[in-house]
């Protein structure tokens, strides 16, 4: 095909070879790239690398940043602050340079005079620093107010004459530069015989941007707190899973499975609630449920048990609560797929069992537990991704106390970037801890991806309700 | 369903009693919102319809009308995004020749099990970048990206069971693909189309995550903060009845959809959320 396409020389010619379509599967050399498809392709790629690829992307860049609030997001700028010259004076810089860096010049500008107008200083006084002083430079405080006394208009406190000096002040200090070239070229004025080296040095701390770092890494690696997340993940990833996803889930669609029809469409419409609920209302229920005045609290008073605030009041009560909020709907979702799953198992299977004296079970464990290792397989994978990663329910319900007691990773990644109380967000920090979940996730998805046809059990599951 | 050689009372008991947090916390929900209760006790004494002021009494909690305006506006906004992007890049990619077909295939799959509330600290920043962060345009469109791949995969599906004969009829017809695919195509998937439109619409409905953090100084507040703003702005003392009522009035949209297309959504919701 592709050779008579290259004998005949037009490209018209290998079009009316080919009867649309059949013609793709023969002319494996040379596909035919639909200009139509790509058309059709596109709003969908963009939006996928907008808002799927480039936060990947990002996260990896700026996990081995130090931005954060104080930085700023985006390009920084050079400053030097008296904090910093102080800090490089500790570090070793010498005396003179710090003093020569921090000393205020003066020069007598047409921006200063205009400064100065804004500033309230008088008209007349300020006729004569123009007509008299412009251009002069001062090198230290006193010539310039020496200076400014000896004009015809000058006011008589040193206090003013001091005021007016400053408009016309000049340092390195304190001020914004955009560039570091910029900050090189003010410091050879401020400090021109400081070698090169030192000079840079002192640019380079002075940048108040992100700048690359591994920092985050090495800081999570050796933090005793992150062993404390690691642990909190696994216990609520685990007992999640176990007790409800696949245990209640499992228990549930078996009995219900047994059950008469009108006792089962009950239970499975009240089961089905927790997952079509909005989750601000569904963790509103919870709270209503759980805090004091509410439902178990009291009706624990009334029975003379302990009352507080379950959901945060007590460690173990708020690690129940929070399982319990998310293996509610966790359950939810077992029951739905292994309700599916049984309904699939062919009935002759258990009618025979039943006419040779089986008993229910001996049913459940030799017919239908058998035949549900596929869907537990798939529930369990699924299921630890999104516990994995989802802390919408726990950040509404506990928000990870009392303390930091029911904090997983997910939450705390999320705090640390975009939820601070303290008002300084650590976006790298936080992108950092993030980028750990991403890796995870995406080699667990591919993991299951090729492990058993993930793609057939997402996108067509046989499961009617 | 089966023969009956067994008591099914005391598993009857055993789920009754699993379940009851459920059976306590929706039935207080539906009956908190109508009665009032003594302080410090459970069970309501009087049938009251004060806790429903809020629909026209803006005094108390703000205007539920505009809060729902917005949530309508995101959820249909999202829906239409969702539903006519993916079901052009389904069929795409389910009947057109594509370079890397396999590759994008492969990719929307992978996305699709990625647990993609991950990216929110990377959305955060393209949207800083983009100037796109607190306008509820901004929250729209990641919203509805990250329902994407979801949306290509259930509508390729729906595609793929198309009968290619109706499209070579068009085709041989004289018919461009892009009208075959409009005329003949777009009207054997519509059942795809209602499922993923409905799921895409109750997914924007119900989210709290993404206004709260990408938009936090929106002028657009949606139901769901709304309703969280009111319980932890702590304005109206923990009038839990309260709550509950403005929390029935956000989920009604929910059920009444739901009950509609539970048999179309079902299909789809197995699979579909992650949570």
């Amino acid at each position: 095909m592709s050779l008579s396409a290259d004998l005949s020389g037009t490209k018209g010619a290998v079009h009316a070879h080919r009867p649309t379509g059949t013609a793709m599967a023969q002319d494996r050399g040379r596909p035919r790239v639909s200009r139509l498809g790509l058309i059709l392709v596109a709003p969908a790629l963009f939006l996928l690398s907008c808002f799927f690829l480039a936060p990947v992307v990002l996260t990896g860049v700026f996990a081995f940043t130090n931005m954060s609030t104080s930085t700023g997001i985006g390009a920084g700028e050079y400053v030097i602050s008296p904090n910093l010259l102080d800090d490089l004076a500790d570090a070793g810089l010498s005396e003179e340079v710090v003093t020569a860096i921090s000393a205020e010049t003066y020069e007598i500008t047409p921006d200063g005079i205009e400064a100065a107008r804004a500033g309230g200083v008088s008209a007349d006084f300020l006729r004569d620093i123009e007509g008299l002083l412009l251009g002069d430079g001062f090198d230290t405080a006193r010539g310039i107010e020496t200076a400014l006394r000896g004009l015809p208009s000058a006011p008589r406190s040193p206090r003013s004459l001091k005021l007016t000096a400053e408009f016309f002040g000049h340092s390195v200090l304190n001020q914004r530069f955009d560039s570091a070239q910029e900050l090189t070229e003010a410091l050879s004025l401020a400090v021109p015989d400081v070698d090169a080296g030192i000079r840079s040095e002192i640019v380079g701390a002075s940048y108040t941007g992100a700048i690359y770092t591994t920092e985050n890494f090495t800081y999570l690696a050796t933090q005793p707190s992150t062993m404390r997340l690691v642990a909190n993940t696994v216990i609520y990833v685990g007992a999640t899973l176990s007790i409800f996803n696949v245990g209640l889930g499992l228990f549930l669609a078996i009995t219900l499975f047994y059950m008469p029809k009108r006792v089962s469409s009950f239970y499975s419409t009240l089961w089905l609630l927790p997952r079509i609920t909005p989750l601000v209302l569904y963790t509103i229920m919870w709270k209503w449920f759980t805090w004091e005045d509410g439902f178990l609290p009291l009706l624990a008073e009334q029975l003379g048990l302990p009352a507080f605030n379950y959901m945060k009041g007590s460690v173990i009560t708020a690690w129940m609560t929070m399982i319990s909020v998310n293996g509610f709907v966790g359950a939810s979702f077992g029951l739905i797929l292994f309700s599916g799953a049984i309904r699939a198992i062919p009935t002759q299977q258990l009618w025979a069992s039943e006419v040779d004296g089986a008993t229910r079970w001996q049913q459940i464990r030799r017919i239908i537990l058998p035949q549900m290792r596929w869907p537990i397989l798939f529930v369990v994978s699924y299921q630890t991704l999104s516990l994995l990663s989802s802390y919408e329910s726990i950040w509404l319900t506990t928000n990870g106390g009392p303390g930091k007691t029911t904090t997983v990773w997910a939450l705390e990644a999320f705090k640390t970037a975009l939820s601070s109380y303290t008002g300084n967000l650590e976006y790298g920090l936080g992108a950092a801890m993030a980028l750990v979940l991403v890796v995870v996730g995406l080699a667990l998805s591919i993991i299951y991806l090729m492990a058993f046809k993930f793609g057939e059990l997402v996108g067509r599951p046989r499961i009617e309700f | 369903m089966m023969t009956r050689n067994f008591s099914t009372i005391p598993f009857i008991i055993v789920i009754t009693l699993i379940s009851m947090p459920l059976m306590v916390m929706y039935g207080f929900l539906i009956l908190d919102t109508f009665t009032d209760a003594p302080a410090g006790e459970l069970w309501p004494d009087r049938f009251t319809l004060k806790h429903w002021r809020f629909l026209y009494d803006f005094s108390e909690v703000g205007n539920v009308w505009v809060a729902t305006f917005n949530s309508l506006t995101l959820a249909v906004s999202m829906a239409v995004i969702v539903l006519s992007v993916s079901s052009t890049a389904a069929y795409a990619i389910s009947r057109l020749h594509l370079p890397f077909r396999r590759f994008f295939l492969a990719g929307i799959l992978v996305m699709h099990a990625f647990p993609a509330v991950t990216l929110l600290i990377g959305t955060f920043f393209v949207l800083n970048f983009s100037g796109l962060y607190n306008t509820m345009i901004g929250v729209i469109l990641v919203k509805a990206s990250l329902l994407l791949p979801f949306g290509i995969w259930i509508m390729k599906g729906f595609y793929d069971t198309v009968p290619w004969e109706i499209e070579m009829a068009g085709v041989q017809d004289g018919a461009s693909r892009f009208t075959v695919w409009r005329r003949l195509i777009l009207p054997q998937v519509k059942p795809g189309l209602v499922a993923l439109g409905v799921f895409a619409f109750l997914d924007g409905w119900g989210e709290y995550l993404l206004p709260s953090i990408l938009a936090p100084g929106s002028d657009m507040q949606v139901l769901s903060i709304f309703l969280n703003d009111l319980i932890a702005a702590e304005r109206v003392g923990y009038d839990f009845n309260l709550f509950k009522s403005v929390g029935v009035f956000y989920t009604l949209p929910v059920v009444v959809l739901f009950v509609i297309f539970q048999n179309r959504l079902m299909n789809i919701f197995g699979g579909g959320t992650k949570g």
